[in-house]
């Protein structure tokens, strides 16, 4: 069944014609040339309660792009990027950002609202990195403005195929999300300042509870909350006494009980690791026998800092979703993850050990 | 007359993922707190039941549609079920034309107005409906093959930041039948379905296609709504509007040179539910012109499409668009329920009075 007939060609490419004006669709429209995209954005607060954000902004200058750094104050993000836009010739688009720097001070007293206001506008992509500078963000930026900088250097840093190293946790916009909400999941954010020699320095991780920062875990640390988290603990290495080595690859295996409130946890973390360095006399088993009993001490001495400040960035709770009910779960990081024990036990295989034979 | 199982199996496939992946997530994830499987699966349960009831009903009149089949029945019937399907349509219209604008206004043209978004799609989808029933099926599988696969890649990236112990409390209970939120997200299972109804006299089918095609769709509506609760908890996703399309923005894919794949998978989406637009625009035309036939389809087409614009100005937020959404449900569990039983049970005595004839 056909409706309809045209009657004559005319009507119909006038018609598309016409569409032309729609399908263009140039209203509003800002020309790339007008506009800035900044890739880092930092925001902090001032003593009367208002958001000062600072962005920096690549910019190309004769085959070469430079950064320029720009800030500006306002009651919420939004309006503050706003103040920035219209004292600028071009218009701000957050579009590309990719790494969301909070201050210290900011990330203590909380980021719930910041983090909520960037998933609700969804202008600035939910994969944006989040990180937290030890510094005062002004003098942070005023240094990294002094240095000849490139225009993606920190996205970099955390870029996976680029600087990314296995000492630092990637944590996304939505991952800090999610553990203002999850009743079992926090999260650890890079802690970072400028460095002395090279550009920047992680000082270690921010611990993020409920959208706070409530405790700092060292760069060591970090690592083994990438192994736990099996964020591959690729080409890291680990200084001994007798010998530094490289980890592969890692596989764990948990089992969970939970006997009247007072939940155990048996965990193996098996390493693969390829030997680089030694120093005097070593020998592969005790290589094996240092890296397991310094892994086991490194870890319950974080799990003893984590298990105080009821963070569970490891996401423990997770192994207790089949033994607790949800009303109960609630509850997980206040009443049972302080009581959490834990068997922390390591395997290291010894992968290989390069050109040189150890005995 | 050719069997078209396929493009009838593409279409039902195509209308009903426009359908799942937007409200429907959210409806089932606000109606129950844990084991979300048990909505999930009632609502396919009575889905199935249906369109078999519906088909089986159907297969006793080879070659009418459901508008001769009542009408044959006698008067009353006809004004019994005919009007309800043609105000059921016309709501669909409406509220699919609105709740969509909105969305695609949330999610990516932030600044484009919403008549402009309205009038294209009516316009298109008026347009594609003017053309008769044939080119909407050939659109569907050109539709298909440009689109499909890009959908069914994106589902399966979306798996990428699950963690499937968030599945878990997995015992559910019955509550959810108590939820409005429930009811409302039927639409996903009962917008569809009454075109096999509508195209007998054009295309023929056979009955088992149809099953498969809905049984292909049976991972789609389950994990449209568990991507977001394994990505983000329970507690995390229902803070959310659109969970799956969150959820699918989270996706991080190195290799792809694209950084936000929630574009395509949104615009191959939204041009499906143009193509359900056009299809429902045709059923509602073959019923009004089959009761003014002295009017050209086309201008009812027209003054159709018209209507449903200018209505959609008489919403103005979303809180009316919710609410509207709440009034249809009653009609469309009519429609759902009322429809398949009743061409079922005139089928039956349809037959048995011939084989009494016979007799």
């Amino acid at each position: 069944m056909k409706l309809f007939k045209p009657k004559s060609k005319a009507s119909i490419t006038i018609s598309l014609l016409l569409a032309v004006i729609i399908l263009s669709g140039c209203w509003d429209i800002r020309d790339i040339n007008h506009r800035v995209l900044p890739v880092v954005v930092g925001i902090s607060t001032t003593d009367d309660d208002l958001y000062k954000v600072f962005l920096k902004i690549p910019e190309p200058v004769e085959e070469m792009t430079k950064v320029k750094i720009v800030s500006g104050t306002g009651e919420t993000i939004s309006k503050a990027v706003d103040a920035i836009s219209r004292n600028m010739e071009s218009s701000v688009d957050l579009l590309h950002v990719k790494v969301i720097m909070i201050e210290r001070k900011t990330a203590e007293e909380g980021v719930k609202d910041i983090i909520a206001g960037f998933m609700r506008s969804r202008e600035v992509s939910s994969k944006a990195l989040v990180t937290i500078c030890d510094q005062d963000l002004n003098e942070f930026f005023s240094i990294l403005s002094t240095k000849e900088l490139h225009g993606t250097t920190m996205l970099d840093f955390f870029e996976k195929n680029a600087g990314w190293n296995a000492e630092i946790a990637l944590t996304r916009v939505w991952e800090v999300y999610r553990s203002i909400h999850s009743y079992t999941r926090d999260v650890a954010i890079p802690l970072i300042a400028a460095g002395k020699t090279t550009t920047y320095e992680q000082i270690g991780s921010a611990v993020i509870k409920n959208g706070k920062m409530v405790e700092q875990i060292s760069n060591d640390e970090t690592l083994l909350f990438n192994a736990f988290k099996g964020e591959s603990a690729h080409g890291q290495i680990e200084v001994l006494n007798h010998a530094s080595v490289m980890i592969i690859g890692n596989n764990m295996h948990h089992h969970s009980e939970l006997t009247e409130k007072q939940p155990f946890l048996q965990s193996r973390i098996k390493l693969k690791v390829v030997i680089l360095e030694t120093r005097g006399k070593t020998t592969s088993a005790t290589i094996k026998k240092e890296l397991s009993t310094l892994l086991t001490g490194r870890f319950a001495e974080m799990m003893a800092k984590l298990e105080e400040s009821e963070a569970d960035i490891l996401g423990l709770g997770q192994f207790y979703r089949n033994k607790i009910t949800r009303k109960e779960l609630k509850n997980w990081r206040s009443e049972y993850y302080p009581n959490l024990k834990m068997d922390m036990q390591f395997e290291i295989d010894i992968q290989n050990e390069g050109y040189l034979r150890t005995t | 007359m050719a069997d078209k199982s396929l493009h009838v199996m593409l279409m039902y496939i195509i209308s009903h993922l426009g359908l799942i992946f937007f409200m429907y997530p959210g409806n089932i994830i606000s109606s129950t707190s844990q084991g979300h499987w048990l909505p999930i699966l009632v609502g396919i349960l009575i889905h199935f039941i249906f369109i078999f009831i519906y088909m089986k009903g159907l297969s006793y009149f080879p070659k009418k549609d459901i508008i001769r089949i009542y009408s044959e029945v006698g008067k009353g019937t006809a004004i019994l079920f005919i009007v309800p399907v043609f105000l059921y349509f016309s709501m669909i219209l409406l509220i699919t034309v609105r709740a969509y604008s909105e969305i695609i206004t949330i999610v990516f043209l932030s600044e484009t107005p919403l008549w402009a978004i309205m009038l294209l799609m009516i316009s298109i989808s008026a347009y594609i409906a003017s053309k008769g029933v044939e080119v909407i099926f050939r659109t569907g599988l050109l539709l298909a093959i440009l689109f499909l696969p890009i959908i069914i890649f994106i589902f399966f990236t979306s798996f990428q930041n699950v963690d499937w112990r968030y599945a878990i409390p997995f015992d559910a209970n019955f509550g959810f039948l108590t939820k409005r939120t429930y009811y409302e997200g039927f639409f996903a299972f009962s917008g569809g379905f009454l075109f096999l109804g509508f195209v007998q006299p054009y295309l023929s089918y056979k009955r088992k296609h149809v099953l498969w095609a809905a049984a292909f769709l049976i991972p789609f509506f389950i994990f449209s709504v568990y991507v977001p609760v394994l990505t983000f908890g329970q507690a995390t996703s229902s803070t959310t509007f659109l969970p799956y399309v969150v959820a699918v923005d989270a996706i991080n894919i190195n290799w792809l040179m694209f950084d936000r794949v929630t574009m395509f998978f949104l615009l191959s989406l939204i041009s499906f539910i143009m193509l359900f637009l056009a299809l429902v625009s045709w059923k509602a035309i073959r019923i009004l012109s089959h009761y003014l036939p002295s009017i050209r389809p086309v201008k009812l087409l027209i003054a159709l499409s018209a209507a449903v614009f200018f209505s959609c100005f008489l919403i103005p937020d979303w809180k009316d668009v919710e609410k509207l959404f709440w009034w249809n449900t009653f009609l469309r569990f009519y429609v759902l329920v009322a429809i398949p039983l009743s061409i079922f049970f005139f089928g039956l005595r349809m037959k048995g009075k011939d084989s009494n004839e016979t007799v």
